[in-house]
């Protein structure tokens, strides 16, 4: 096994060895005009992560050396929760980390935690699910109409609703698992239950108030990822949005059923990004780009071939030293399957997309979106003009970075132009969105009309 | 004679409880150099505090001692004190014991082989040169014993004191251990204060036997010379009259001018207790060593 | 006795035989209850685990935790053959370099891959005994004075007493901002999660060892004392020659009791801080919630165990050898 793999590697490095001689070539008579990506100034790095497959990039581009040939050696490691590793990134004692999308913009502009983080990479899309626990299931598959036998997918929170006001009269709180106030999870579970006409509670942190449960009909709380299986299994929540493996988990151990994945809340939605400080960006530019370049590459091999290399993905995850769950548990939603009640297993080939789609070119208006459910959800306590959340996003995601490190692979022949957006003529704002669950259409460019759509959250105007 | 060692008008006040308590009143003796005194008297009389003031370890309320013209403040080597528990520090070998003394006392004044010379001399004056490697635990009390009193004359002391140093040991060792004395001392001729509860013991070795009164306020009862012709044998002397005579006087003074009733004092503890506390080297002995 | 037996029984075969039973008996049966405990421990252990179905699977019984025991082992030589195939392309990596660039001077990175048990084991061990040599350092001599000077006593006692049963774990996270805020280096000689795991070993072992010092050297014989007054001997020798040989014993069970409370109390602190470790490894395990995972913890849980028992007696040995009371480093 080992000695296979480091054949292919050798091989792997002649090619390449052979490409950099030839660009270097191509440099020196002066053929090529781009100017040529220097040595890294910054070669050892510590990049953190937190136990779920999306972190696959970081894995992927260490075990195929594509950190290495950037000239990068980097040591990654598991972080305990989401608060730790941003911390980690802020003092410097980790170089980068597989962050929350909403952690760079919330601690750039000052929620939670104050510091300037970047990310010139986004990791992925889609890769998360809402899991109940056996209990909740029974009383909410009362509600759900069932075809053949099965329930018919997307499951809206509708059918939760009944459940939950059962609670509130019995006047028990309806408790439910996000990983961190400002996840993706966190921001997802509340659109699914807002859409649902479930009240997920408003934050108001003008006032000291960062609990989230203002006027909430659930109660969401924070628990790290690995730890949400047996938080469910113990009674304390009834139900958590979480990324990958910790859904599938809840099948395999039979304590909970996956009802909805992020896929179905919000068609190809970002998900995680790469965040390191601003301040590392600028000392070391040439380190950015290359590790850029080697967490492109991985990317880019993760979705290869229509998912080819997905099974040796998840065999490298299942190492006790990265994700760590059982190698089937992983597969289950890595090879675009989802498992939702046990023998429920169904086709979701973008449960995990990487690359294709422009999945981590760092798109503002994805920036923006995340922006606004803070102004939604009320961490973002007053009115913001639009151009706020235009300037808050060109600052946090880097496309200007990802832009560099993908033309320079191109350059050297190691991806296709056509596999990345045209940068010449890219703006960073996808057209406007359709694909939600609620039927509401989004565009990017245009944040505070967009929050007048809901029917719950904070408008225009609004304060609490 | 010259007297070497002058303890005058010496109290000795405890602070208790219950209001001061005065041990000592008014002692006074002068000893002459080369002389052997004995203090005897019944516990808690004050015989180990006039041997700590001596030795430096109390200080005296008022009054004082002078040894060689100069008055006596702290502690020194100038009067070695032989102490009842040995007081061998355990981790030492007999030999590491005696010396850690002599280079204490002596430093750069010896070379290294007169150093090792010395220590081994004096090991062999109290025979215990076969066992000089020997640690405290590993040999019996009467040698322990032999070590302390090796230690004690290696540092060449103007005053030998002597703190009941046979009490813990058995009578057949503690005779040895008396010949043994007796034996250096003939070649020594130190100036010597033992403090001791045996009769025998203080009429064989003292050239004076001093005889304490029972506290409170005890001070020195009588004074009884001892002009046995040396050297003396504990046979021979033990059908000598004038011995025997001796003896008698000694616990005459015990036994019917200090009789000590138990029951006339209900409050011993108080002064009995202000007296070993304050006492560095408590009697472990108790009184039926006098019998 | 036996060689008796041996000239009547004539051949050598059977008298080897004969002589062979008593020598057996002598050795088996010192050892007899020791292994019959075990082999029940190991009966009920695996009876147990047969009975308890925890969302993982079966809890692992001792076949399970052997073969894990097993896979740590391999995993930890192919993480060694990595290394080496690390360094090689390294070296490849650093001659292409100075090929293209003669001024380029070669470095040789540390191998960045994951820590295996084995390294963590070896972590925990060098965490412990750093943070345990570096509170000797500091209790012994503040002992000493404790103990030597009543007034040094009436002032440090109060605050010795009520740190004294604070769990070190409650230090943690201030020792781990502290850390974060005055350990700061662009290339630190060793990591912030190792000084902070240190300091908290260091903080668990300081107070048993303060006060059996100080506690050894006040109850110092009042006879020994005076020994060394009337010695004469200056204050730096009468500690370095009397103080310190007598309160030897109660230092080393001051020390021993300390040992034992930092092992335990370290692998708690790497579960909680994050800390490279045993305890990390632990934790890593416990969150990875694989079908191994909790085979893996329990040989941990051995090997912490295993460790701990070392530790303790590696310590009494040393206590035998330096102390010269042997009735205090009996048990």
């Amino acid at each position: 096994m080992i000695t296979t793999r480091s054949v292919a590697d050798s091989t792997r490095r002649l090619i390449l060895k052979s490409t950099v001689t030839a660009v270097l070539i191509a440099a020196a008579s002066g053929v090529v005009s781009a100017e040529e990506l220097g040595y890294p100034e910054k070669e050892e790095l510590k990049f953190g992560f937190i136990k779920l497959t999306d972190m696959a990039p970081i894995a992927i581009a260490y075990e195929k050396g594509y950190f290495e040939d950037e000239g990068l050696y980097v040591t990654i490691e598991a972080q305990a929760n989401w608060k730790v590793l941003l911390d980690g990134v802020i003092n410097g004692q980790l170089d980068g980390a597989h962050m929350l999308a909403g952690q760079p913009l919330a601690a750039t502009i000052g929620y939670g935690t104050q510091a300037h983080i970047i990310t010139p990479f986004s990791m992925d899309l889609n890769g998360n699910g809402i899991t109940v626990s056996n209990d909740i299931w029974a009383q909410m598959k009362e509600n759900i109409p069932h075809e053949d036998g099965k329930p018919v997918h997307p499951i809206k929170a509708d059918a939760l609703k009944p459940v939950v006001e059962k609670y509130k009269s019995e006047g028990k709180p309806f408790n439910m698992g996000m990983v961190f106030p400002v996840s993706t999870h966190n921001y997802e579970l509340r659109y699914w239950l807002a859409a649902g006409g479930i009240h997920p509670g408003y934050y108001a942190p003008h006032k000291g108030d960062t609990s989230g449960q203002i006027d909430a009909d659930a109660m969401l709380s924070v628990t790290p990822p690995p730890q949400m299986p047996a938080t469910l299994e113990a009674g304390t929540i009834y139900g958590y949005c979480v990324g990958e493996p910790w859904n599938q988990q809840a099948v395999f151990k039979g304590i909970g059923v996956p009802v909805i994945t992020d896929y179905e809340i919000w068609k190809n939605n970002p998900e995680k990004v790469f965040g390191i400080s601003a301040e590392f960006a600028e000392k070391y530019p040439n380190t950015t780009i290359r590790l850029t370049r080697a967490l492109i590459r991985a990317a880019m091999w993760l979705d290869d071939n229509n998912n080819a290399n997905r099974p040796e993905a998840v065999k490298i995850l299942s190492q006790s030293n990265y994700v760590g769950a059982d190698a089937d548990v992983i597969a289950n939603s890595m090879t675009g399957t989802f498992e939702y009640e046990k023998g429920d297993k169904r086709e979701v080939p973008d449960f995990n997309v990487f690359f294709r789609y422009n999945a981590t070119y760092p798109y503002y208006s994805d920036a923006i979106w995340y922006l606004t459910q803070m102004r939604r959800w009320g961490q973002i306590a007053e009115d913001k003009p639009d151009d706020w959340y235009i300037d808050v996003a060109k600052q946090v995601y880097r496309a200007d970075l990802y832009t560099l490190a993908a033309r320079s692979l191109v350059e050297e022949g190691l991806a296709k132009a056509e596999d990345f957006p045209d940068f010449d003529s890219e703006t960073g704002f996808k057209p406007e969105q359709s694909g939600f669950i609620d039927g509401v259409t989004y565009d990017g460019s245009k944040p505070n009309d967009y929050l007048n759509k809901f029917d719950i959250g904070l408008k225009q105007g609004d304060l609490l | 004679m010259t007297t070497i060692l002058d303890i005058s008008h010496v109290d000795m006040v405890f602070p208790t409880p219950s209001g001061p308590f005065t041990a000592l009143k008014d002692v006074n003796l002068k000893i002459a150099k080369g002389e052997f005194i004995s203090l005897i008297g019944h516990s808690g009389c004050g015989k180990s505090t006039v041997l700590n003031i001596v030795a430096g370890l109390n200080k005296a309320s008022t009054g004082g001692v002078i040894l060689n013209g100069k008055e006596v403040s702290e502690p020194g080597p100038e009067r070695a004190v032989v102490f009842q528990n040995h007081s061998l520090l355990p981790w030492l070998s007999a030999y590491e014991n005696v010396e850690l003394a002599v280079k204490t006392v002596f430093g750069k004044r010896k070379s290294k082989a007169e150093t090792r010379d010395w220590i081994e001399h004096n090991l062999r004056l109290v025979h215990m040169d076969h066992a000089m490697d020997k640690r405290p635990d590993e040999i019996s009390g009467g040698m322990k014993q032999r070590v302390g009193i090796a230690r004690a004359l290696a540092m060449q002391p103007d005053v030998l004191l002597m703190d009941e140093p046979f009490g813990a040991l058995d009578a057949l060792t503690r005779a040895h251990m008396q010949d043994s004395l007796m034996e250096i001392q003939a070649t020594l001729n130190n100036t010597v204060i033992m403090i001791t509860h045996d009769v025998d013991e203080a009429v064989l070795l003292s050239d004076r036997i001093v005889m304490m009164t029972n506290g409170p306020s005890a001070t020195i009862g009588e004074i009884l010379e001892v002009d046995l012709p040396r050297p003396r044998d504990r046979l021979s002397l033990a059908e000598d009259p004038q011995y025997n005579h001796l003896r008698s006087q000694v616990l005459k003074f015990l036994y019917e001018k200090q009789r000590k009733v138990d029951t006339s004092r209900p409050a011993k503890p108080a002064a009995a207790e202000a007296e070993e506390a304050a006492s560095a080297l408590k009697p472990a002995q108790d009184s039926s060593a006098v019998a | 006795m036996s060689t008796t037996i041996s000239e009547n029984s004539g051949p050598s075969g059977a008298a080897f035989l004969t002589r062979l039973g008593p020598w057996l008996l002598r050795v088996a049966k010192p050892l007899a209850a020791p292994l019959a405990g075990i082999a029940v421990f190991l009966m009920l252990w695996s009876m147990a685990a047969q009975q308890i179905d925890t969302s993982l699977g079966k809890f692992p019984g001792p076949v399970a935790v052997s073969e894990q025991f097993g896979n740590l082992m391999s995993e930890h030589l192919a993480e060694r053959e990595k290394e080496t195939a690390f360094y090689e392309r390294q070296e490849i990596r650093n001659a292409d370099r100075v090929a293209k660039d003669p001024t380029y001077e070669p470095r040789i990175r540390a191998y960045t891959g994951k820590e295996t048990f084995i390294d963590q084991i070896v972590t925990s061990l060098v965490t412990v005994a750093s943070g345990f040599v570096l509170a000797a350092i500091i209790a012994i001599p503040l002992g000493i004075a404790i103990g030597l000077n009543k007034t040094v006593n009436a002032a440090v006692n109060p605050v010795i007493q009520i740190f004294k049963p604070v769990s070190p774990l409650a230090w943690l996270p201030l020792v781990t901002m502290v850390v974060s805020a005055l350990y700061v280096s662009d290339d630190p000689m060793v990591p912030k999660s190792f000084v902070t795991s240190m300091i908290t070993v260091t903080l668990c072992c300081l107070w048993p060892m303060v006060i059996n010092t100080s506690v050894g050297v006040a109850s110092i014989e009042k006879d020994l004392v005076n020994v060394s007054r009337v010695l004469s001997l200056k204050p730096l020798t009468h500690v370095q020659k009397i103080v310190l040989p007598s309160s030897i014993p109660a230092i080393f069970t001051g020390m021993r009791l300390s040992l034992g409370i930092a092992w335990m109390v370290l692998i708690a602190a790497e579960m909680l801080a994050q800390n490279p470790g045993l305890g990390k490894f632990v934790w890593d395990e416990f969150q990875n919630g694989s079908s191994s995972s909790l085979a893996r913890i329990m040989a941990a849980v051995l090997v912490i165990g295993l460790i701990g028992y070392i530790l303790d007696r590696a310590m009494l040995l040393l206590q035998r050898r330096v102390s010269w009371d042997k009735k205090s480093a009996l048990r």
